[in-house]
């Protein structure tokens, strides 16, 4: 074996830092009662106990890693092409959610330049084609564009299937069920 | 109101739940078709690579809550689909280990050992029978468990266990689910802490929303959707995306398989096969009535013990375990099916989930209302009824359904499942994908909720590249409110009393077996390294 | 109280009749979301959707519910506040997130900055024992209490917490006070044995009349439909009490004629004993109290005026 991985020690160094913020910043900082309060003369366990015992479950675990854990056998290696890759796809499927969030409000938008008109997408979000546009945009770029990661180019074929994945996932969410709300309508 | 009443009340309300359609003037509820719709759903998700039975249980839940709403008669029609699916995936993971060499699911990777020497001897149909034989028999012996040793567990806890009591049992699974799962300590450990940060986020009883940095998005905390789903199946679906980018181009899978031979399985095949079902069911059905230890283990350990006892007792010209021994796949495929019944004893009885399965069907009583799991459910009342105790039996009932399915045409139909190994996979998971993301918006109709389970996602990825199991992180997650609330009410009920996990004894022999399990497994850990 | 409603109740109609054209020809502009402040499948959450359900069908007008839970309605306050105001989006709470649970979060909202619709059903809030106990009365549980018995007694809000605190001290005992997760929590505690008593707002009514549970006071106004031998809070000395209600609200300032038509159509249907909606409550609930327009908010700014005083009795 060329080389242990280190990666029980440098995690285990990260949850103790996290533990250490967590039970020193945050949680003093952020939760209103302490471990316990007194109420009506009466003493409770306050919010802050709870959160308290998971820093202390997070705490002792980065204290196993660093010392019990840190020669273990078989410790995983972190492949930054790997890495780098989910990152990518992490990233699309951030743009194809912004997209699906804003293409129907934009797409109102630019009917209302056009035609002059004085339409809402919030008033429209129960009405096709309106309601649909969002999820079918930002889905097909979702899928087609994790395959076109995966392939390592993009093909109108896979482009295709995509969309017609979409659209059977509208088929089967929004046809048969009258009060079931794709993404994004329930927001706006 | 005896307890036969309540059982004959659960079987009729499978039976005679509302009615979909009849044939020849016998009415067929709803019910019953669920469970068989779940059922062949679960041996084809099962079937395909890449798809398991939580996948589908995540995307049909759901679906199935807006036809069915936000009421009681909810809960036999979807939690016997859920129910179907479990059963079904089990034997549909063994179809594509037989046939190609790949698990159809994690637990299936034993049958593979076994399997595919079959297959590749043209026994291939003939190995799927001997799976689907010794994965209905463990699977209905584990049931048979789960229905006699669930209701007196219950009874037990409530009858023993006060506040103080409940309080330390859920630490004491904890801790066993943290020390267990995983293989170590320290990575099940953080994987329990970070579930139960996570379940603390926004809760809490005072009106200021803990933790929440100040942002209205977490007011309401993590929904249950988004983290299990999350780390489940977005994490999975990331790391399978991975892997495969990294392989390029998807294996080329052997078209033609031989069949030759009688591929028939016979009553003497059959005896040779039992005891190392019998052996593996009861294995199988042990491990799954402790929360947190998976399929896969009974799998390994039945498979390990099956092994020993063949070397011991073959006779000449047969072959060995590992060389397409049909007395392989029985051991392996009893001891897997076997966990799933058994699992729902925590569940049922005490509310502590042990696997995923087990986690999705809290999920779906969680979100339908009307059905706690936990011990109040097995309360016997006499002169009301408790709708509880009827689901409860009409659960058992829909399993004992499904088992008959099982038998009857559940091999013929797991036979049939060859073609899905073809399904594209890198098409399939952006396309669960986005499914998953679409269910959790469906049921919470607010797009923090997909961004919570993006985020989640990608921390179940991490989970996955460390080798540490996002089990422990769910479980927790599902137990921490549960945790919180029972230790403020031992506290407020002893009036406030600091000792109460330690002044009964079995709440300080509880706490003491919690240290015991992590001190344990953690010095083994060491010992090995 | 009754006479209150009374009032509450010819107060609508002498509203309605003076701007009957006007509500009946509001229409929504688009889809109407209805944030519930109930976890699913609960008895307050099926309320909420078959009242949607009905109006749906009666009026033709499009719902889209969603759960805003937890903080004692506080969270779906917080997200209904900034919706918009023209009848698009109202919430589902009880009065006392406008009450009791703002005033004591010092969230930063009152009830000012919402517009009250309509109250559905009172709580049938009493304070339940099981009857294997042989509790028969109020009196019995404060003898056990004093005989050196521990009384756990389950609440499962603040303000009620408050109010067994309260109960207590007027007859010279401490109950060790246990928070529960909603009434049924109470109920399953209660029934389980790790609570001696509690409160419950409705949900006792099928355990009482089949003599398992026993209705040992009432934590209202007035005596319980149900038990009404029960004694109120007043008559054992405690100045405060439990009255509360479902109540539908909107953003602040809505405009008069959709405030007028979403209030009286939920009226309408929520007073029907024939529509499923109007029939749960008159099972659970002993019947409809709609309190609408002016009346209701009166009392939405009333019990959040009040709320301090019982706050710091209960700290004393």
């Amino acid at each position: 074996m060329a080389g242990k991985s280190s990666s029980n020690l440098i995690l285990g160094l990260c949850i103790l830092i996290f533990a250490a913020v967590l039970l020193g910043v945050w949680i003093p900082a952020d939760v209103q009662t302490g471990l316990i309060e007194k109420v009506r003369r009466q003493v409770t366990v306050g919010d802050a106990l709870a959160p308290t015992v998971a820093g202390l479950f997070l705490l002792l675990s980065g204290v196993l890693l660093v010392t019990v854990e840190r020669q273990a056998e078989g410790q995983p290696r972190l492949d930054l092409r790997n890495l780098g890759f989910t990152a990518g796809m992490v990233a699309l499927i951030f743009v194809s959610l912004i997209v699906m969030r804003w293409s129907g409000p934009l797409a109102v938008g630019i009917v209302n330049v056009l035609g002059d008109g004085d339409l809402e997408y919030r008033l429209l979000r129960d009405t096709a084609p309106w309601k649909f546009l969002g999820y079918f945009v930002g889905g097909t770029l979702m899928i087609s564009g994790c395959v076109a990661m995966v392939e390592g180019r993009i093909r109108l074929r896979a482009v295709l299937v995509s969309a017609l994945a979409v659209l059977t996932m509208i088929a089967i969410y929004d046809l048969p069920f009258d009060d079931l709300i794709l993404p994004p309508n329930g927001d706006v | 109101m005896g307890t036969l009443d309540y059982v004959w009340m659960g079987i009729q309300a499978v039976f005679q739940g509302p009615e979909l359609f009849s044939i020849f003037g016998v009415s067929i509820s709803v019910t019953l078709i669920m469970i068989l719709g779940g059922f062949l759903t679960g041996i084809a998700v099962g079937a395909t690579p890449g798809l398991a039975g939580p996948i589908a249980m995540a995307i049909a839940l759901p679906i199935l809550i807006s036809v069915f709403g936000y009421t009681p008669d909810a809960l036999l029609p979807v939690m016997g689909f859920l129910i179907g699916v479990m059963k079904g995936a089990t034997i549909g993971g063994a179809v594509p280990a037989i046939l190609f060499n790949t698990p159809g699911t994690p637990d299936a990777y034993m049958t593979t050992l076994d399997g595919y020497p079959m297959t590749k001897r043209g026994k291939a149909a003939k190995a799927l029978r001997v799976a689907h034989f010794s994965s209905a028999s463990g699977d209905t012996f584990s049931d048979i468990v789960l229905i006699v040793c669930a209701p007196f567990l219950a009874l037990l806890v409530e009858a023993y266990l006060d506040l103080p009591e409940k309080t330390a049992l859920l630490i004491l699974s904890l801790s066993f689910i943290a020390a267990a799962i995983g293989g170590s300590p320290a990575k099940g450990l953080l994987s329990t802490g970070l579930g139960l940060l996570i379940a603390f986020v926004g809760t809490g009883e005072d009106f200021y929303p803990r933790l929440s940095l100040g942002s209205p998005m977490l007011n309401q905390g993590f929904p249950i959707a988004t983290s299990v789903l999350g780390v489940l199946i977005i994490g999975a679906v990331f790391k399978e995306m991975e892997t495969l980018w990294r392989q390029r181009q998807s294996r080329d899978i052997a078209s033609d398989i031989r069949i030759e031979g009688d591929q028939r399985l016979h009553w003497a095949d059959i005896r040779r096969l039992l005891p190392y079902v019998g052996r593996s069911a009861v294995i199988g059905t042990a491990i799954g009535a402790l929360p947190g230890i998976g399929s896969t283990l009974a799998a390994t350990l039945g498979y390990t013990v099956g092994r020993s006892r063949h070397a011991r007792t073959k006779t000449e010209g047969r072959p060995d375990f590992g060389e397409g021994a049909p007395e392989g796949i029985a051991a392996t495929e009893a001891a897997n099916s076997s966990v799933s019944g058994a699992n729902l004893i925590p569940v049922l009885s005490l509310g502590i989930p042990g696997n995923a399965a087990a986690v999705f069907l809290i999920l779906a009583a969680e979100s339908i209302g009307g059905f706690n799991p936990g011990p109040s459910v097995f309360r016997f009342t006499a002169d009301t009824v408790n709708p509880e105790l009827v689901i409860a039996f009409g659960l058992f009932t829909a399993m004992m359904i499904a088992n008959l399915l099982n038998w009857t045409i559940g091999g013929v139909f797991m036979r049939s499942m060859g073609v899905m190994v073809r399904i594209p996979k890198h098409i399939l998971l952006p396309a669960v994908l986005l499914l998953t993301l679409t269910a959790i918006y469906v049921q919470e109709t607010r797009m923090e909720a997909i961004w919570f389970a993006l985020g989640f996602g990608v921390l179940g990825y991490f989970m996955r590249v460390l080798a540490i199991s996002p089990l422990p992180f769910v479980i927790a997650f599902i137990l921490g409110g549960n945790l919180e609330e029972s230790a403020r009410q031992a506290f407020a009920a002893t009036g406030g009393d600091p000792w109460f996990l330690f002044t009964s004894p079995i709440a300080a022999l509880f706490m003491l077996a919690s240290v015991g399990v992590i001190v344990f497994t953690a010095r083994k850990t060491k010992e090995r390294s | 109280m009754t006479g209150f409603l009374k009032t509450g109740l010819a107060a609508i109609g002498m509203a309605v009749m003076a701007t009957g054209a006007f509500a009946a020809d509001w229409t929504p502009p688009g889809p109407i979301k209805l944030m519930i402040a109930f976890k699913a499948g609960g008895g307050a959450d099926t309320q909420a959707r078959l009242i949607a359900e009905e109006l749906e069908a009666k009026m033709g007008w499009k719902f889209i519910p969603e759960q805003v839970t937890g903080k004692g309605g506080l969270n779906m306050a917080a997200a209904l506040k900034d919706q918009p105001n023209d009848g698009t989006a109202i919430g589902m709470a009880v009065t006392e997130t406008f009450g009791y649970n703002m005033a004591a979060a010092n969230a930063g909202f009152t009830p000012e900055d919402f517009t009250g619709l309509t109250t559905t059903a009172g709580f049938q809030m009493g304070v339940v024992a099981l009857s294997s106990k042989g509790w028969t009365s109020f009196d019995d549980m404060i003898a056990a209490a004093k005989g050196g018995e521990d009384i756990r007694f389950g609440v499962m809000s603040p303000k009620l917490a408050d109010l067994a605190y309260l109960l207590g001290q007027a007859h010279g005992v401490e109950f060790n006070i246990v928070s529960v997760k909603g009434g049924k929590g109470v109920m399953n505690g209660v029934n389980a044995g790790d609570l001696d008593v509690g409160f419950m707002a409705g949900i006792q009514a099928k355990g009482v009349a089949a003599g398992d549970l026993v209705n040992l006071a009432s934590a209202l106004s007035e005596p319980l439909v149900q038990t009404p031998e029960a004694p109120t809070f007043a008559d054992l000395g405690v100045e405060y009490n439990a009255d509360g209600y479902f109540v539908f609200v909107g953003p602040a300032g809505m405009p008069d004629d959709a405030r007028l038509a979403l209030s009286q159509a939920i009226t309408d249907i929520v007073s029907d004993d024939t529509s499923k909606a109007g029939g749960l409550i008159a099972k659970a609930f002993g019947g409809a109290s709609t309190i609408s327009g002016d009346n209701l908010t009166a009392l939405m700014a009333g019990d959040y005026a009040n709320a301090g005083q019982l706050m710091a009795a209960a700290s004393e």
